[in-house]
């Protein structure tokens, strides 16, 4: 009477199969980790859990496949057991449970790839699970809900599942329950030669049908302006095909931002299988290892995500395994017995930043050179040379690895230099914090999406040629004079010095081997880009405009050249290379031919004391140059002065939920006693947060300038009101503020808690 | 003759298997995900029968099953509780909830057909 359901359509359950157990199992070890975190655990945690194996067990059951859901039915048994309070949730417990996960995703992995469940032998797990279950009272295995009463209206002892197939409760006191055979199992989906094929579960992804529905009435628009633009093709009519061409403008930008939505999948989609890793290899290690995320909703283009995927995977394992200590070893630096790894994730700048930071030990500097130098990756004398910065760089060159002793979890030979090397393929950017027995950070910035981009267009020998705005700083225009004077040689390299940094050039015209344009003498126009944590100016002969283009990948034979990335189609229907600014410094080694020299003056400069610092610089009323290491600042602000109140005798403002006072630093570096700090005619002021015990002071200046990176050699340390000392920074004297001492005395309750 | 079937589950493959089964056959078939859902799809559409799970999130079958009883439409129209555990106390419980029968998860095709042309009012 039923007719057997076809085999597209078997797939297609399948498919579904694969999809919603993927993610139950997921959700299965979310929950379980956060029961084992969190103790014992409410009924609707545990319901949970259980209607996962619940759910798998049945619909496997459904579509043939036998060893899934005998596998899924022993778990369920022990979980019935848990979720009803019969036993207790043991480590033992969760453990065997997460390796049930493991063997159910492995036979649906097999399932997925060879289209059957594998013939992988699970007997010793089930029989863990087995055994799990009867260290508790002897309860039957099946879920039965202690508040109820055995009723005696079935006098019949309970037939097995597998007896009763269905029933009519009507029937049931007259007629034998109808009694059906366990349904064989029928024959499993065509097996599909399919190793290479892309997982189902990476190959869907769920959006809302909102969304679609929006995707749907857009592209209804767009049918509409090409109606209305091929109409003018034969009835031309100028304003109606501007009104049209900017109609289609909007829709399309419309189109493509709701597109790219549907693309967008939430980091945590990643992370989600990080507190098993971390628990795992925790457990493997013997160290104790807490993990924090946040920001796991902030949102990646799918291909991104997938690019991403192993990177990161990879430092959480790199954090665990070297990053942090055991809990002896924890415990006798006089830190908590157990270390933290702590995930952050969130949007900036049309970019995704991640950050990983961890407690642990931090990077050892000296034995890092010690390596690097036994590597070969640096001479003795370079390394002397590097800051602490660039030492924390070396970990990523190939090649390199700390790890005394190989472990199986991430001394594999694939390095931290895969890591990077990876990351910026997707055209982001690594960086590593690292202090010494406080812990490591690793922060990594990704751009939204790949496939449509901001980007610079410019011109270099009658080609055109598109930069990825990522990669931009500034652009810096030389005219007449200054196009010849500006520009030094240091070494027969090129440099321009911007803002007291010695600035590499790079012409691109002479790299591509261009003619250039004859005018461009005149005018010289530097871009400046950053590659690798360094920057360097390209010089082209103009500069167009920025615009959104679409990347198209370059083909099989342009693949090797390391000075492309891809190529775009401009609006007049012409090709466009899109420059590899990493490419290009590599190429030319402009980047590290004058790091080496570009160092050497700098360690003349400084007599060879090397305690550069990053510096906010700014000005007071009187144009006075102070300047305040970065790390002391929380946040620059422009804030309405309309929204300065007054209370006692202070300013403050409304800030971030708090009451933040104000400190007028002209006030306090004597640079004028009475007169209202505040600027003439402007509407805003300029605040620097300070931020200390978990509150803020706003420091009210004149003007913010730069943020340098330079040495801060203090010449006068005659200490006066509000400054501790002098130094010369960009050819200026430049005051150094002594924040604490002004705020002590501006605003004396702020610092009480620190100095008690 | 063509019915229209309200199949409850929270796992959407489920729902499809049931879906393609009844949909085979020739009837209509409505989806829901849970309790709260199904009731939702009761009080805006007419069926002839309803398939629910029992052990899903937000309100689970026996509370659907219980909940469906108090509409006046469907103080008469079967009701199958789809389940893993045929144990005498579930039983009862379908039972008191006011549910038809029971079909034990997993089954075939022809064993759901049979028992749904058992409680169609004419054999399909």
């Amino acid at each position: 009477m039923s007719t057997p359901i076809p085999d597209s359509l078997q797939q297609q359950l399948v498919n579904d199969l694969l999809i919603e157990s993927f993610e139950g199992l997921d959700r299965f070890d979310r929950e379980l980790l956060a029961l084992e975190a969190g103790g014992q655990g409410d009924a609707e945690t545990l319901n949970v859990i259980f209607r996962v194996i619940h759910t798998l067990k049945g619909t496997a059951g459904c579509l043939g496949f036998g060893r899934i859901e005998a596998t899924a039915h022993v778990g369920e048994s022990l979980l019935s057991l848990l979720r009803d309070g019969k036993i207790d949730v043991s480590a033992d417990r969760i453990s065997a449970l997460l390796k049930l996960s493991d063997a159910l995703r492995s036979m649906l992995q097999h399932l997925e790839t060879a289209g059957d469940e594998g013939t992988a032998d699970h007997g010793p797990l089930l029989a863990r699970l087995q055994a799990l279950q009867d260290a508790s009272s002897a309860s039957p295995p099946v879920a039965a809900d202690a508040g109820f009463g055995l009723f005696d209206d079935e006098p019949v002892a309970p037939a097995p599942a597998a007896d009763a197939g269905y029933g009519l409760f009507a029937e049931e006191s007259a007629a034998a329950p109808a009694v059906v055979a366990r349904p064989p199992a029928s024959p499993p989906a065509e097996p599909e030669p399919s190793a290479a094929r892309a997982s189902v579960s990476d190959s869907a992804i769920r959006v809302e049908v909102g969304q679609l529905d929006k995707l749907m009435n857009l592209v209804g628009e767009l049918v509409l302006a090409r109606n209305q633009i091929i109409q003018n093709v034969a009835q031309p009519d100028p304003a109606a095909l501007l009104a049209a061409s900017q109609r289609l403008n909007l829709i399309t930008t419309e189109l493509q931002g709701s597109v790219m939505k549907t693309r967008m999948q939430p980091i945590g989609n990643v992370w989600a299988k990080f507190p098993r890793i971390v628990r795992d290899v925790a457990q493997e290690l013997g160290k104790k290892i807490a993990l924090v995320m946040e920001g796991q909703e902030t949102e990646l283009d799918r291909t991104i995500i997938e690019a991403i995927k192993d990177p990161l995977t990879h430092i959480v394992r790199n954090a665990i395994d070297h990053g942090l200590e055991t809990p002896d070893a924890r415990l006798a630096a006089g830190k908590p017995e157990e270390g933290r790894i702590v995930l952050r994730a969130f949007h900036e700048g049309g970019q995704v930043n991640i950050e990983f930071t961890d407690d642990g030990r931090g990077i050892d500097v000296p034995r890092v050179k010690a390596r690097a130098i036994q590597r070969g990756l640096v001479t003795a004398d370079q390394a002397a040379r590097l800051s602490d910065r660039e030492v924390f760089g070396l970990i990523f060159l190939p090649g390199f690895s700390t790890a005394e002793k190989v472990t199986n979890l991430s001394g594999r030979g694939v390095g931290m230099d895969v890591v990077k090397t990876n990351i910026e393929k997707i055209g982001g950017s690594v960086d590593v914090h690292s202090t010494a027995g406080q812990g490591t950070t690793l922060k990594i910035k990704i751009p939204l999406t790949l496939a449509i981009i901001p980007a610079l267009i410019v011109t270099s020998g009658g080609e055109r040629f598109a930069i990825p705005q990522v990669n931009l700083l500034e652009l810096v225009r030389l005219e007449g004079a200054d196009a010849q004077r500006k520009i030094e040689r240091l070494y027969d390299v090129p440099v321009y010095r911007l803002r007291g940094q010695l600035l590499p050039l790079v012409d691109l015209n002479r790299h591509l081997r261009l003619t250039p344009a004859p005018d461009a003498a005149d005018v010289v126009s530097i871009i400046v880009l950053q590659a690798d944590g360094r920057q360097f100016g390209l010089v082209v002969d103009a500069i167009n405009d920025t615009e959104e283009i679409v990347v198209k990948p370059l083909g099989k034979q342009l693949k090797g050249l390391a000075c492309f990335a891809g190529a775009t189609i401009m609006g007049d229907g012409r090709v466009a290379l899109i420059l590899d600014v990493l490419g290009v410094a590599q190429q030319t080694r402009v980047v590290s031919a004058v790091r080496e020299s570009t160092r050497a003056e700098e360690t003349r400069e400084t007599a060879g004391i090397d305690d550069r610092q990053t510096l906010l610089l700014f000005e007071s009323r009187r144009g006075r140059h102070l300047a305040l290491p970065l790390s002391q600042v929380a946040r620059l602000e422009e804030l309405p002065l309309a929204e300065v109140e007054r209370s006692g005798r202070q300013d403050v403002i409304q800030y971030r939920g708090q009451i933040m006072p104000l400190v007028h630093v002209s006030r306090y570096v004597g640079d004028e006693a009475d007169r209202p700090a505040t600027t003439d005619g402007d509407e805003v002021m300029q605040v620097v947060v300070y931020s200390a015990h978990g509150r803020s002071v706003g420091l009210v200046v004149s003007r913010i300038n730069d943020v340098v990176h330079a040495s801060l050699a203090v010449r006068n340390a005659d200490a006066r009101e509000g400054i501790l000392g002098s130094a010369v920074i960009q050819q200026r004297v430049t005051d150094l503020l002594d924040v604490e001492g002004i705020i002590r005395v501006a605003v004396p309750s702020f610092l009480h808690h620190g100095d008690n | 003759m063509k019915f229209t079937i309200l199949t409850v589950d929270d796992a959407s493959t489920m729902r499809k298997v049931i879906a393609l089964a009844l949909a085979g056959a020739g009837h209509d078939v409505i989806e829901a995900e849970d309790g709260m859902a199904a009731l939702d799809v009761l009080k805006l559409r007419h069926v002839d029968l309803i398939i629910t799970d029992v052990n899903m999130p937000r309100m689970d079958g026996l509370e659907f099953t219980r909940q469906a009883r108090t509409l006046p439409k469907f103080q008469r129209t079967p009701i199958l509780l789809l389940t893993t555990e045929s144990a005498p106390e579930m039983k009862q419980r379908g039972r008191e909830a006011g549910a038809t029968g029971w079909i034990v998860k997993p089954f075939r095709q022809d064993q759901l057909l049979a028992v749904v042309a058992k409680v169609l009012p004419v054999a399909a």
